[in-house]
């Protein structure tokens, strides 16, 4: 075996390593999915707001939703990833990062506003600070800069609900649910539709 | 001339096809038959062979299962696969080093 061949074998296993590692992990339907989640949640519960229902009543509804969306998405990611060909690092890091994220959000959302920890109206802020955090690594691991920018408008969007705390903050991370959530998993499936095995 | 000693090179992944498959199952935990068979364009039964001797030398692991009466089979690097494509990697790197010294 002279240098030539080396280098040669050495390019091509290079490009087959960085073809398979760079396989889109994430088609976006998780964006999609509970961003249409929160979102009914949120209006819903603005309505509830302005109609002077209950705090209770408010929590019920988020549970129940939170619930049904949970276990929905369970058993549609178990079909998902019965189809799949391959199991990715980059995919494993994702699930978990997600995981993670969503039990701290239940347990900030839930456990925090059951205890009176604090007022129900930082929940927002306080979750799109996390939600800032799981982009910006998500976007790393999926080595997309565009995905870790949108992790800045989570942030803003933070700062601000926190300094001007009101009962339109509902209505305000509603919208960013849509702007930063819903859109990047549409961005995401349309990607992954165009070529389920592409690199970005 | 080189000072390549071919015993030095491994012959079970030294073959243009068992190279691309290790180098694919070392990117991803774990594929199926299909997902390799796309990436490296081999056919079926070409491939079947070559992912044969890799599991008889434990380069591989293999996991057969029916989903939906399907056979799925899947295959995963295992530790003396990785410890061997490491090898055979820096062989390369060596050869390369070696030659552009000269």
């Amino acid at each position: 075996m002279n240098t030539l061949q080396s280098e040669t074998e050495l390019k091509v296993i290079k490009k087959i390593m960085e073809d398979s590692r760079n396989i889109i992990a994430d088609n976006g339907w998780h964006y999609i999915y509970w961003g249409a989640a929160v979102t009914i949640g949120l209006i819903s519960n603005y309505v509830m707001v302005l109609s002077d229902i209950n705090i209770n009543s408010q929590g019920l509804l988020w549970f129940i939703l939170m619930t049904c969306t949970w276990v929905t998405e369970v058993i549609i990611e178990k079909r998902i990833s019965r189809d799949k060909t391959e199991k990715t690092f980059a995919g494993e890091l994702l699930g978990t990062l997600w995981f993670a994220a969503g039990i701290t959000m239940f347990i900030f959302g839930f456990i925090g506003t059951i205890t009176k920890a604090y007022s129900p109206l930082y929940i927002c802020p306080v979750i799109s600070t996390m939600l800032g955090t799981a982009y910006i690594i998500s976007g790393a691991i999926q080595q997309a800069k565009w995905l870790q920018i949108v992790s800045i408008g989570w942030w803003s969007g933070a700062i601000y609900t926190f300094l001007f705390p009101s009962i339109h903050t509902l209505l305000i991370f509603a919208l960013m649910i849509i702007c930063f959530q819903i859109t990047p998993g549409i961005i995401l499936y349309r990607k992954w539709k165009r070529n389920p095995l592409a690199v970005f | 001339m080189t000072d390549f000693n071919y015993l030095e090179i491994d012959d079970v992944i030294h073959s243009r096809i068992r190279t691309a498959i290790m180098a694919v199952l070392i990117s991803v935990d774990e594929a199926e038959f299909t997902f390799i068979r796309e990436k490296i364009n081999a056919t079926d039964g070409n491939l079947s062979v070559h992912l044969k001797k890799l599991e008889e030398h434990k380069y591989i692991s293999v996991t057969k299962k029916f989903i939906e009466r399907k056979p799925v089979t899947r295959y995963k690097i295992t530790k003396t696969g990785r410890n061997a494509f490491e090898d055979y990697i820096k062989k390369l790197e060596s050869i390369i080093r070696s030659n552009s010294k000269k």
